[in-house]
């Protein structure tokens, strides 16, 4: 069964294990890194485990998505990249401010 | 030169907006260029505008162009935004920005100082954009539109010192010393308090407008084979009321024409709010708390004139039940504000209650019936008051300005000394209000009255009940002389007579050039010959009705009931007779009382005093017929602050009253709050857990479900 999974003639699926598995250490990272650097890379991972997702189902599903998957991950990655640049951005604005990357201290729009 | 109309109506709609919005954000530092700016563009609208109204006039035709601004699929309705010129509306936007601009001339001398001085002229151009935006509506839709943003454009210039106490318990007003004190009535709300009478007075009118509109829209719907389009534009509605489709029409035991009735009066009621006729008139006298120009353009071209404007645009859909109503309404608040005007003693106060007088004429005028010649008459003065009442009131700021802000009638006198051409000029007005043969309202009053007393032939004709139409007649004829007195008794208090105050009397002068050559010009229009093209003051037509005549003419084969030509002439002699009489008995009235013998004057206020029942009649009238004050305590007091507790208390079956009900819902709302509260910790790592939890819950059920 498992050697029919990961090896037989349709590979999707350790890809699709692959991806799940990193988007779930993604939101785990989320959930409970308290520095702004370690929820930023979280999210990168998500990102990834999607991007794995769909270049995988470009590969293995050419008859639903017919290319489209590649160009659609191409776009992603420099999204990301975008929004990389951005958030590094502004940790380092808070860091400047109240020298601390940690998430819990940022706060000032709760009214306290 | 030919310019297209609609061109031209376009350039006078949006420059001024364009002005405003600029000065929107600009005003404090551009104070001074503003100014320029917005008199620039007011002229370069009044030259398009005018010579836009020129070649429509010439050509005879309309220009009518609108698009489809907002759909309702599926049932063919989309209501339209656009531009509808003809004779009434070509010349009326002219008008609004002619005098625009004579006023924005005049506010740079008035305002020159004053602290919010951009502000005035960005809201001024604002008010003149929206005005004209009523002006050129294709349909009611826009009418309505354009109609609220008026009421905030008033809103704006009434609240113009909108940080000022009553002047009452200003001190500053007291001492009579920094000027922009100016333009304040006394006894009256401060400038805040007034902008929001004259807004929630307003919203009365408008709700009635809004129900109108809506039952117009229903009606022509419904009943008129409505092929799709915008069932509120002029055509559309004009169309179905001529098909007489609302004849055979019926809903729930109202007849269609019942109906229309109904539809007519409703948005007759906006008129009402709008033009401040009984008992909608009460923000009007409060409306004085903005700068004396503000009011100049309000009572001239822009709010009040609206109204008047609308009855005559919604003309071919008034029933002639309606009519009846608006002739009464008319009537009525032409002779209450006239008996109000009589004793007030402020400069302003004066010119505020024969405003209302005067819209109250032409809306009698209109009453009247095209066939009696009613609809050219009012229209006819609303253009003459135009010209004549925005002059009164740039020579009343003018005396302000030169009083420093004293607008007590008792403390004037001698000024045509002091100030002689703005002397010359409001005489001019108040001959011309006056309606002395040889002046433009000698004219169009007289129409109006004319054409009241054709009603009443026209009723008897046609088995309507006489006194009808006989009651809003005499109340219009005795309002005459009731203008003749107030008017000339504030002119000769204001300005004959020896000073009773030499202090400051003496230090009055003339305002600038330009602004006593605005004086001067509108005085020039004042008198008849401009009007009717003719020095003979018993002309009855002329160019203007002539531009009218089209529409007249369309009403009168719609309405049937024309009156034969010789008929209306005899009428017409008998009424000016009648009324040159009694405008020569109120002015003689005035001159007795307040200028020629002053112990007839010292002798008459004895009498007042000790003589109960005229002394009960004064104070009627002193307190404005008590309607203020019956709004004051049925609605200020009694529904709102009273009303408001009772209801709150009123204990409904035992279980729930109304206050722990209202108090049982700030609970719940404050609890869900509070549950909701919880989610919102400021962590970002608990926001992402909800939110995968979300994302992983959807998932879940979706694949659950999904077979």
């Amino acid at each position: 069964m498992i050697d029919l999974v990961l090896a037989g003639p349709d590979r999707l699926a350790p890809y699709l294990l692959l991806a799940a598995a990193l988007f779930s250490l993604g939101v785990f990272a989320c959930v409970t890194r308290r520095n702004a650097v370690g929820y930023l890379m979280g999210i990168e991972l998500m990102l990834n485990a999607a991007n794995l997702n769909m270049v995988a189902y470009g590969r293995f599903r050419t008859e639903l998505l017919a290319g489209h998957a590649q160009v659609a991950t191409l776009f992603v990655i420099a999204l990301a990249a975008a929004e990389a640049a951005v958030a590094l951005a502004l940790v380092y604005a808070i860091f400047r401010n109240i020298r601390d990357v940690d998430l819990d201290k940022i706060r000032s729009l709760n009214g306290e | 030169m030919n310019v297209n109309p609609a061109t031209s109506a376009l350039i006078g709609l949006f420059l001024p907006l364009a002005v405003s919005v600029l000065g929107a954000f600009t005003w404090r530092r551009l104070g001074k260029t503003l100014d320029l700016l917005s008199v620039g563009v007011a002229l370069v609208g009044a030259v398009a505008t005018g010579i836009g109204a020129w070649t429509l006039g010439q050509s005879g035709t309309v220009v009518s162009v609108s698009f489809p601004w907002l759909w309702f699929p599926g049932t063919g309705i989309a209501f339209e935004l656009g531009l509808h010129l003809d004779a009434l509306s070509a010349m009326m936007l002219f008008v609004v920005q002619a005098l625009g601009f004579l006023v924005l001339v005049f506010s740079r001398w008035y305002l020159h100082d004053d602290r919010f001085y951009g502000r005035f002229f960005a809201s001024f151009s604002f008010f003149v954009f929206a005005m004209s935006g009523v002006v050129v509506a294709p349909g009611l839709l826009q009418a309505f539109i354009c109609w609220e943003l008026v009421g905030l454009g008033s809103y704006f210039l009434i609240g113009y010192w909108h940080d000022k106490p009553e002047a009452s318990e200003d001190p500053e007003y007291q001492a009579g010393k920094p000027w922009y004190a100016t333009g304040l009535i006394e006894s009256k709300l401060s400038p805040s308090s007034a902008q929001f009478k004259a807004f929630v007075v307003n919203r009365v009118g408008d709700f009635g407008f809004l129900s109108g509109l809506a039952l117009c829209a229903w009606v022509v719907g419904t009943w008129s084979g409505f092929q799709g389009g915008d069932p509120l534009a002029w055509k559309t509605l004009f169309g179905a009321v001529a098909d007489g489709a609302f004849a055979q029409a019926s809903f729930l035991g109202w007849s269609g024409m019942a109906l229309l009735t109904l539809a007519g009066l409703l948005v007759f009621l906006g008129a009402m709010g709008k033009s401040a006729q009984f008992p909608l008139h009460v923000w009007l006298p409060d409306a004085m708390q903005g700068p004396t120009t503000a009011s100049a353009i309000i009572h001239a071209a822009t709010m009040v004139a609206a109204g008047v404007f609308l009855t005559a645009r919604i003309y071919p859909m008034l029933t002639p039940e309606a009519l009846v109503a608006i002739q009464w309404v008319g009537g009525i608040t032409a002779f209450v504000a006239a008996t109000i005007a009589c004793v007030q003693w402020d400069f302003k106060a004066v010119l505020a209650y024969s405003t209302i007088s005067q819209l109250g004429y032409m809306m009698l005028g209109l009453g009247a019936g095209a066939a009696a010649g009613g609809y050219a008459a009012g229209v006819s003065h609303l253009f003459t008051h135009a010209v004549f009442k925005c002059m009164l009131f740039l020579g009343a700021a003018a005396v302000i300005h030169g009083l420093h802000g004293v607008q007590d009638l008792n403390r004037m006198g001698g000024l045509a000394k002091k100030m002689p051409l703005t002397a010359i000029a409001t005489g001019i007005g108040t001959l011309a209000i006056l309606g002395v043969p040889g002046f433009s309202a000698f004219w169009s009053k007289d129409m109006i009255l004319a054409a009241a007393n054709a009603k009443v032939a026209i009723a008897a004709s046609s088995g309507m009940p006489v006194w009808s139409s006989m009651v809003p007649w005499i109340l219009g004829l005795g309002t005459a002389g009731l203008t003749a007195f107030y008017m000339s008794r504030q002119w000769f208090l204001a300005f004959l007579g020896k000073p009773r105050d030499h202090h400051l009397v003496d230090h009055a002068h003339d305002p600038d050039k330009p602004s006593v050559a605005v004086l001067l010009l509108l005085a020039l229009l004042s008198f008849q010959f401009v009007w009717t093209g003719s020095v003979n003051p018993a002309q009855a037509g002329s160019w203007f009705s002539g531009l009218l005549a089209a529409p007249v003419a369309g009403l009168n084969a719609s309405l049937g009931h024309a009156l034969p030509e010789g008929v209306l002439h005899h009428i017409h002699l008998s009424t000016m007779l009648s009324s040159v009489a009694l405008v020569a008995l109120g002015v003689a009235a005035a001159w007795l009382l307040y200028l020629n013998l002053a112990s007839v004057r010292h002798r008459t206020a004895e009498w007042l005093r000790r003589d109960v029942p005229t002394n009960l009649v004064w104070k009627f009238l002193a307190n404005l017929w008590f309607i203020d004050k019956a709004y004051d305590f049925l609605f200020v007091e009694g529904l709102g602050r009273r009303g408001g507790k009772a209801v709150a208390k009123t204990d409904m079956g035992g279980t729930i009253s109304l206050d722990r009900a209202i108090d049982q819902a700030a609970g719940l709302s404050g609890w869900a709050g509070r549950f909701a509260n919880l989610f919102q910790s400021g962590r970002s790592g608990a926001y992402a857990g909800w939110t995968s939890l979300a994302v992983f819950g959807a998932l879940a059920l979706v694949l659950l479900y999904s077979k």
